[in-house]
């Protein structure tokens, strides 16, 4: 592994592009997605939270007295990313009234936490591998079919990506001779994981094995220099790194609590351990919601094993787990050369015959962290008692690192290619000198690039706005899942895709049975306009014009209910994606 | 350069971009296989053609069922899973010819082609149809039924008490919404008016496992843990068996933490079988012979449902006489 590269002004234009890009695709698109049930949830606490600024702003003493009946909404989990949404519907929306729908006011700080997650990456890539491996890896990042979905909600989900990489990647930077800042920034970085989401908790473990990792591969024989002078170098390097990894290790335990604890108003309590306590409680003895898997549907342990890695292949363009398999086979070739040129150099007692590495060889161990990073994420499903029910949205932490050994294929992919090209265009057409001026320039990257691009961009366009029930072809795409009994929607959230139908014909006044959708989530549509206000939600079909029925293998029950409350077994109206029913709606019989 | 050593870098560079490319390939043939539901449409005239009073329709694969049925009407209402052992034809709809092929035992009769050839429709015949002489399930109505709790009195020697739930034709349809009862219909006996839960009607419940959904009548024991919830069939003709399927709301029963529920057989006054369903045996089957009243023109039957514990057991069955 070469050691990290430095940034040029053009790669910090890059990463802001990617950024800033996905932003504004996000934003363009997210007037046709309905609201998730969580994210009902959350606009509730925001609402609760953003009222408590407000009277901060105006009395402050009064506010602070007053502080904990609003911060207890929600308090299962932590508040940074609420107060975010809160600031912004009260700043972006109420005050400026930047976007059109109110419920985009909320989700923004997702998906500005969604683009800094692509620059991130790209930023990563292109220290490790190079910039072409930077902008493959963000944009196979964006163009995964769920990771597109969930970041255009007001949710944690998302933000905890990022802020989990952020943290990893400020620990690289500090240990691999970045500067002093690193390794504050690191406890800071710490600080706002844990105040998103619990994957937080993870993190601790994911850095402090690494940190054993790289002592533990820096004692190797092969890294021992052979030279007085080098030893010397290596002695100095790696204290400097043991002092950074110490510092970093330190901020993590002090500043990250800090933080937590500073931007979480309901923690500011003398309850503040008991407190700490029933949020832990929460998560550790989380309650089991259905899940369909291969047709069945799960709901208490023993959880199916396959689980997360069935959901990954089924969900996650092939292409994009192809190059990231490519990427760690390669990233484990030079050390598995070593060990072997070790191993017979050892079997032949030729000293001197001993593979050396160089002290500075990737002395932050990136590719190491990567592959940490991807199986602490996973790690949790190796246990049948985790919980199944989020879908693919619990292990998402790990998919930056994914992108980021597919990155690294690409960038290897690029390499050969260019090889191949200069070794072998001359025999082909020796005298088309502007051709291998091409083959020069960027045209391998862009033609593999377009190839490799094709298929998660198309999937992910494609999908929307049904993201919950995108599939890959490995299992046959939407119509294939739905064959094989995964789990089609959840969250109610496809109650968007419906408005249009339900703005045309439901009857003036009409009551609604909404399903799975939330209230606050049903509300939101009708006050941001997309659903005619006359329309009312209702929670039972008692009296109901219309039933809404978001397809779940354990709610067929509610279909059910309305075919003998409206007399009819035949939806007035089916929706889905690629001929795959995910919503349909019943009218009673009398009224058609 | 050897050419070996080419041919692998080649091989390498050529092999990732190639499959992005079929990836992009089976995503666009996957997404354009399944019928569009506009396509659906067309399909209600060459159905209507092919089928005949009496057959089920049957649509595979399993989850375009609700495309059927917004495209065919309640004329459909008859489609079924599999087995579907009284009906004596069936019209299936079927997306390809793989998936298309019924129980084994099932003759083949005409098929089509339907809608640009998205479709195929398939008549199958059951060789051995068993017909149904009574379908209790489709008759849970007065004249015919009455209904009413039975429970013994205290001492020992008195009479039981008895409690006649009376039949109401437009009752207010209760629905129990997110994670709650089935829907009563308002054509239901009604056994409590301050607990609306204790009533006898035909519903749809889904129980099993697979939360298929299950016609029956919705017959809770009775709310004390004691007596028989009791309903009498007058003067219904009989076949040889008592036959059918009992269970409850699958979210229940698979807790297995609840009671066990029996249902009892009777037949003018003698019983004729009993089953108790057991939480988690999901949508079970059970059978009663009719021994001497087999073939019965006229008799009185009696199905009564009781439990020692009376909670959370929404309790349903479907039976006939064959």
């Amino acid at each position: 592994m070469r050691p990290a590269r430095r940034l040029d002004p053009i790669d910090r234009v890059i990463a802001l592009v990617l950024g800033v890009g996905y932003v504004l695709l996000l934003l363009s698109t997210v007037k046709d997605l309905g609201y998730a049930r969580d994210e009902g949830f959350y606009f509730d606490a925001a609402d609760a939270y953003g009222r408590w600024f407000s009277d901060l702003w105006r009395d402050a003493g009064a506010a602070m007295a007053g502080r904990d009946r609003p911060w207890s909404v929600n308090r299962e989990h932590p508040a940074l990313i609420k107060s975010l949404f809160a600031l912004c519907h009260l700043w972006l929306q109420k005050d400026a009234h930047l976007f059109a729908l109110e419920g985009t006011s909320y989700r923004f700080p997702a998906m500005v936490l969604a683009g800094a997650g692509l620059s991130l990456v790209y930023t990563w890539g292109a220290r490790v591998r190079g910039r072409s491996a930077g902008i493959a890896a963000a944009l196979l990042l964006g163009a995964m079919p769920r990771f597109f979905y969930q970041s255009h909600l007001a949710c944690f989900d998302i933000p905890i990506v990022t802020l989990w990489l952020a943290c990893a990647y400020c620990w690289w930077r500090a240990v691999s001779g970045g500067g002093a800042a690193w390794v504050p920034l690191t406890g800071l970085a710490f600080g706002l994981a844990l105040d998103t989401k619990h994957n937080s908790w993870f993190l601790p473990f994911a850095l402090l094995t690494h940190a054993a990792l790289l002592e533990a591969r820096d004692r190797l024989p092969w890294r021992r220099p052979e030279a007085e002078a080098e030893q010397t170098a290596q002695r100095e390097l790696l204290g400097t790194r043991r002092r950074r990894m110490l510092g970093a290790l330190l901020a993590m335990a002090t500043l990250g609590p800090l933080v937590f604890w500073a931007l979480w108003p309901w923690l500011w309590s003398r309850f503040v351990f008991a407190r700490l306590a029933e949020y832990a409680a929460f998560h550790l003895g989380h309650e089991y919601y259905n899940m369909e898997f291969f047709g069945r549907t799960y709901w208490e342990p023993p959880m199916p094993l396959g689980y997360a890695w069935v959901m990954t292949a089924a969900t996650v363009p092939a292409i994009t787990l192809a190059l990231a398999v490519s990427g760690m086979g390669l990233s484990l070739r030079a050390p598995l050369g070593r060990v072997r040129g070790w191993w017979r150099a050892r079997a032949s007692q030729i000293r001197n015959a001993l593979p050396r590495a160089r002290a500075t060889d990737d002395p932050g161990g990136a590719t190491l962290l990567w592959a940490i990073g991807l199986g602490i994420s996973y790690a949790a499903w190796l246990s049948p008692k985790t919980p199944i029910f989020g879908g693919t949205k619990h292990w998402m932490t790990a998919y930056p690192f994914l992108c980021l050994f597919a990155g690294l294929a690409f960038g290897e992919l690029v390499r050969r290619a260019r090889v191949l090209l200069a070794r072998w265009w001359p025999r082909i057409a020796p005298r088309a000198s502007a051709m291998r001026r091409l083959a020069r320039g960027p045209l391998p990257e862009m033609a593999l690039a377009a190839a490799v691009m094709a298929a998660p961009i198309t999937e992910t366009v494609r999908s929307h706005p049904w993201g919950l029930s995108s599939y890959t072809p490995l299992v046959g795409g939407a119509a294939g899942a739905a064959t094989l009994g995964l789990n089609r929607t959840f969250w109610g959230y496809t109650t968007g895709a419906v408005v249009e139908w339900l703005n045309r014909e439901a009857p003036r006044g009409a009551k609604v049975y909404v399903h799975d959708t939330s209230w606050p989530a049903w509300q939101m549509l009708r006050e941001e306009g997309r659903l005619r206000r006359d329309i009312e939600g209702a929670g039972s079909l008692q009296g109901a014009d219309l039933a809404l029925y978001h397809h779940e293998q354990h709610m067929a029950g509610q279909e059910y209910q309305a075919w003998v409350a409206f007399g009819t077994t035949q939806p007035a109206h089916v929706a889905g994606l690629d001929g795959v029913p995910v919503i349909w709606i019943y009218r009673p019989a009398a009224a058609r | 350069m050897t050419s070996r050593r080419r041919r692998a870098l080649l091989g390498t560079v050529l092999a990732l971009p190639l499959l992005a490319l079929v990836e992009l390939a089976l995503h666009l043939w996957f997404a354009a296989r399944p019928p569009a539901f506009d396509d659906w449409r067309a399909l209600a005239a060459p159905v209507a053609e092919l089928r005949q009073d009496g057959d089920l329709c049957v649509v595979a694969p399993p989850w375009a069922e609700p495309l059927a049925r917004a495209a065919l009407g309640d004329r459909s209402s008859r489609c079924a899973t599999w087995p579907a052992a009284t009906a004596r034809r069936t019209a299936r709809p079927s997306r390809s010819p793989s998936s298309a092929s019924g129980p084994p035992t099932w003759r083949p009769g005409a098929r089509r082609r339907a809608a640009s050839r998205k479709f195929l429709l398939r008549r199958l015949e059951n060789p051995a149809p068993t017909p149904v002489v009574f379908d209790f399930t489709e008759h849970v109505r007065p004249p015919l039924v009455s209904v009413g709790q039975v429970t013994p009195d205290a001492e020992p020697d008195a009479p039981p008490r008895s409690l006649d739930c009376a039949f109401e034709e437009r009752a207010a349809v209760l629905a129990g919404g997110l994670g709650g009862h089935p829907t009563f219909p308002p054509q239901r006996f009604v056994c409590s008016r301050k607990n609306p839960f204790y009533n006898v009607s035909t519903t749809v419940v889904a129980a099993g496992e697979g939360f298929l959904p299950r016609r029956c009548i919705w017959a809770p024991p009775p709310p004390a843990g004691r007596g028989e919830l009791r309903i009498r069939f007058s003067g219904v003709p009989l076949g040889q068996v008592i036959q059918g399927h009992s269970g409850m709301y699958w979210i229940l029963e698979r807790m297995r933490a609840g009671a066990e529920v029996t249902l009892v057989a009777r037949v003018d006054g003698e019983e004729v079988g009993r089953v108790t369903h057991l939480d988690g045996q999901g949508w079970a089957p059970f059978s009663f012979p009719l021994g001497a009243h087999a073939g019965a023109e006229r008799a009185d039957v009696e199905l009564a449902v009781s439990s020692p514990d009376p909670s959370a057991r929404h309790f349903c069955f479907e039976a006939d006489s064959r």
